[in-house]
């Protein structure tokens, strides 16, 4: 139950964070407004408009948190309208309030996600880029960010500020840790084997037809292009690998590595153009007979670099002047250059170590190279293929035979599968979606229909059962059958019903028992957590009456099996708070606050949502807008 | 509007106007000057005092976070006495509040959320008031608590409805008039009142003909 609550309670805690988390995804839909001025929003908080593409943002979110789990879509898509809206309530609230977060509180903020974090340490350059990525400036997504962060001191206000006093405590355990006694027979479903009349077999079927319905089914044919397919064929010469080497060489090779290290002359204040070359060409005289590292250690205005001996690493291309790169590397190992002009003043630069690049040669690399070819002839392939697929399939709405002759693909069958369930292709619900389609039922081919990045199906419908109502004749079996199950079930529970009323009259459990032979089972002190009985049957228990008036209270439940047990509750003692219990009491403690501070919290955001102006347009009055 | 004839005549009836009205137009003028410049100043240092209060109110919250208590009273007292007027002093008193009844001195926590269920904000209000009554219980004040709820303005508090309906089930259970315990719970719950423990006391509290009906 613990646990429980606390999931409850950081599951709607959550949100916050989220807000912040997926503010790239909300954003989506902000530079597209400019153009779909047009089109009507689907809700309003005050002045702030949600549109569709909003909505469906937020249902993409939201379904990747429940990944996994089966939620019907619409049901979800309200969810995600409903979180907006709620969002953009407290929003306008907290800034009607007053709330602000300031610049640095934003940045030490922003600075903490991992999101933007590389090796656990804040990198501008990843921020811009996720940035960009997502289209949104720096400003704005600061701005994102303040805003979550004061609705989060406005839902903490309510939710961390609330406490439980020790009689909370004590009044949850005295119901969490309740002890009860029982005693319990269980009558078993008897098995029937007297065959049904005809009369009940035609009246049981005309009552429960839905039982029998039989739903839409199709089959359908699909002609199926897959990537690996197309590689397979992919035909390799040694001219063609050649080619694909001669023109891919970077890959297969290792570029040259120079290292540098340079003396600055500086331009200044001081020391103008003319005065500078003067030095450095002194400089450059003094190098033949002494140790380039140590005359920069003491005469290089670079005086970062000149504590290394004017060390500078390997160039790279790109970051240095043009005029610095290209002395750099036109000269020799250990050779000095002549003083290179830049921005900064005038650079002797030598060469410390050069590792000429090399090419690996064809034979060495031969089969990486086909692997590579093959994919990427493939890739183009399976796109043209795609694109053929695509057109002939439309050209040619008739049939798969023209597609498949001229792709050399095979067409493949399915058996019969309805909306909701299919195997082996129709396992997919993209495949059950498509065979379902208007387009396919009239006799068409479907539109192609991708399985991930490297699949594309046709479909077209082969044999269509619309639903029906099989005759009574081809069930009958079946219907015997359930007669027969009800039958038995109601017998279980008719006997149950007479134990029952016989205990309430006070004759004892273990005559009654003894009476229909069955076994008495006695249980005390069970509680909630902890029990060896059967789910249902403890929960049964610890939801039925309390004894009254030192009589038992007796009850019936059904188990999963059609069993029937009739139940004598005895005792019930109030739970204290065990020496487990006690160990955890401040965790408890806190778990309770949250649950109770979790409640205010939605009462809180009810009460806004009571006072804010918010319209939401239903589907019809969208379309009627459109 | 009189019919000048000359240009002279015009220019006497400015002045004269002018003369008669003139300081009256330059005093409308300053004030309304004064108004703007006073708006915006209050409007700055409104945001100035928010901003200040923010950076606190944050402090606070991690020093609650971090189990600081001392800490935490000190800080929820400075937003009292040099922010008041934000409704961060506000939600540094519901800090407050809580301190007081971990340290177990439940007048002081009842007179701080008394005053906070006495302010303009009609959310705090309502949850001040639950958490009051949460105390009372705690104190054995049953029926003072049953009549603090009873006063309650229905229509202002239609979405803490069902906590109120709750605890005046918790209120009836440490009575022991279960029956309206139960009736409370279960209007509660009708009004579609999500809390993990009402379905707990709910279960506990199953009449003796309820289940035969459910049957």
């Amino acid at each position: 139950m613990l646990t429980k609550i606390r999931e409850k309670a950081q599951g709607a805690f959550a949100w916050g964070i989220l807000i912040v988390i997926c503010v790239p995804f909300a954003l989506w839909g902000i530079n597209n407004y400019l153009d779909t001025a047009k089109e009507a929003p689907v809700a309003s908080v005050g002045d702030k408009d949600f549109y569709q593409r909003d909505v469906n943002r937020a249902y993409e979110q939201y379904s990747q948190t429940l990944q996994g789990m089966a939620i019907d879509e619409q049901a979800l898509k309200a969810q995600a309208l409903d979180k907006l809206i709620k969002d953009e309530v407290l929003l306008q609230y907290v800034h009607k309030e007053g709330l602000v977060a300031s610049d640095d509180t934003a940045r030490e903020f922003i600075k903490s996600l991992a999101y933007f974090q590389v090796d656990g340490k804040f990198s501008d350059k990843q921020y811009k880029a996720l940035l960009s990525s997502q289209r949104i400036s720096s400003s704005e997504f600061v701005n994102r960010i303040k805003n979550a962060l004061i609705m989060e001191q406005f839902q903490r206000s309510i939710i961390d500020s609330s406490f439980a006093s020790q009689e909370d405590i004590e009044n949850f355990f005295k119901i969490q840790n309740q002890q009860r006694d029982v005693s319990y027979v269980t009558v078993t479903v008897p098995k029937l084997s007297e065959r049904p009349t005809n009369e009940e077999i035609a009246s049981y079927y005309q009552q429960h037809q839905d039982l029998y319905r039989r739903p839409e089914q199709v089959a359908i044919e699909y002609v199926e292009l897959s990537l690996a397919e197309v590689a397979k064929t992919v035909a390799v010469t040694e001219d063609k690998l050649k080619a694909f080497y001669e023109e891919h060489k970077d890959e297969y090779s290792t570029p040259e590595r120079r290292k540098i290290s340079h003396i600055l002359v500086a331009i200044n204040d001081k020391t103008d153009d003319k005065t500078a070359l003067e030095k450095a060409l002194k400089i450059k005289q003094q190098l033949a007979n002494k140790d380039f590292a140590t005359v920069a250690s003491t005469v290089s205005d670079d005086k970062l670099s000149a504590k290394n001996g004017g060390d500078l690493g390997l160039l790279t291309p790109g970051v240095m002047e043009k005029p610095f790169e290209e002395a750099a590397s036109a000269l020799k190992a250990g050779e000095v250059s002549n003083p290179v002009r830049s921005a900064f003043g005038y650079h002797l630069i030598k060469v410390t170590e050069l590792i000429p690049g090399s090419i690996k040669p064809f034979d060495a690399v031969k089969e990486d190279v086909k692997k590579a070819y093959q994919k990427a002839q493939a890739e183009t392939a399976f796109y043209d293929a795609g694109e053929k697929l695509t057109e002939m399939s439309y050209e040619n709405p008739d049939n798969l035979q023209t597609v498949a002759e001229a792709l050399g693909l095979t067409i493949k069958k399915t058996a019969l599968f309805s909306r909701d369930k299919g195997e082996d292709i129709a396992n997919d619900p993209r495949i059950r979606e498509a065979a379902f389609s208007e387009d396919v039922l009239k006799g068409n081919n479907s539109s192609p229909v991708e399985l991930g990045a490297d699949r594309l199906l046709v479909v077209r419908l082969l044999e269509h059962k619309p639903a029906a109502t099989p005759g009574l004749n081809e069930v009958k079996q079946e219907v015997a059958a359930a007669i027969l199950k009800d039958k038995a079930k109601q017998q279980s529970m008719e006997k149950a019903r007479q134990i029952k009323s016989r205990l309430q009259a006070g004759e004892s459990l273990e005559s009654s028992a003894a009476e229909n032979k069955l076994e008495v089972k006695k249980l005390t002190g069970l509680t909630r957590s902890k029990s060896e009985l059967p789910e249902q049957l403890n929960e049964a228990i610890f939801k039925a009456a309390k004894p009254m008036g030192g009589k038992h209270s007796v009850f019936i439940t059904a188990l999963p099996s059609g069993e029937q047990v009739v139940v004598s509750l005895s005792q019930v003692k109030e739970g204290v708070m065990s020496e487990e219990d006690k160990k955890q009491l401040a965790l408890a403690k806190k778990n309770i606050a949250k649950a109770f501070g979790q409640t205010e919290f939605n009462a809180v955001v009810g009460s806004l949502q009571a006072e804010a102006d918010i319209s939401v347009r239903s589907q019809a009055e969208l379309s009627k807008a459109q | 509007m009189e019919i000048y004839d000359t240009e002279e005549e015009r220019l006497e009836a400015f002045k004269r106007w002018w003369k008669e009205s003139g300081k009256s137009i330059i005093m409308g003028l300053a004030v309304g000057f004064a108004v703007i410049l006073g708006w915006n100043y209050w409007q700055d240092h409104r945001k100035d005092q928010a901003a200040q209060a923010s950076v606190l109110y944050d402090q606070l919250l991690k020093a609650v976070e971090a189990d600081q208590k001392d800490t935490a009273e000190k800080l929820a007292e400075r937003l009292q006495k040099q922010f008041d007027g934000t409704e961060y002093a506000l939600y540094g008193e519901l800090f407050r509040a809580k301190l007081k009844v971990q340290q177990g001195d439940f007048t002081a926590a009842k007179e701080i959320l008394k005053k906070i269920a006495a302010s303009s904000n009609p959310e705090l209000k309502n949850v001040a008031t639950l958490r009051l009554v949460r105390l009372m219980m705690a104190n054995g004040e049953y029926e003072q608590g049953l009549q603090l709820i009873a006063g309650v303005d229905a229509a202002e508090t239609s979405s803490f409805a069902g906590a109120y309906d709750e605890l005046v089930g918790d209120l009836y259970v440490a009575l022991d008039r279960l029956d309206e315990a139960r009736t409370y719970y279960q209007k509660a719950l009708r009004n579609g009142y999500q809390s993990p423990l009402l379905q707990l006391k709910i279960n506990d509290l199953t009449a003796p003909e309820q289940l035969e009906n459910q049957k």
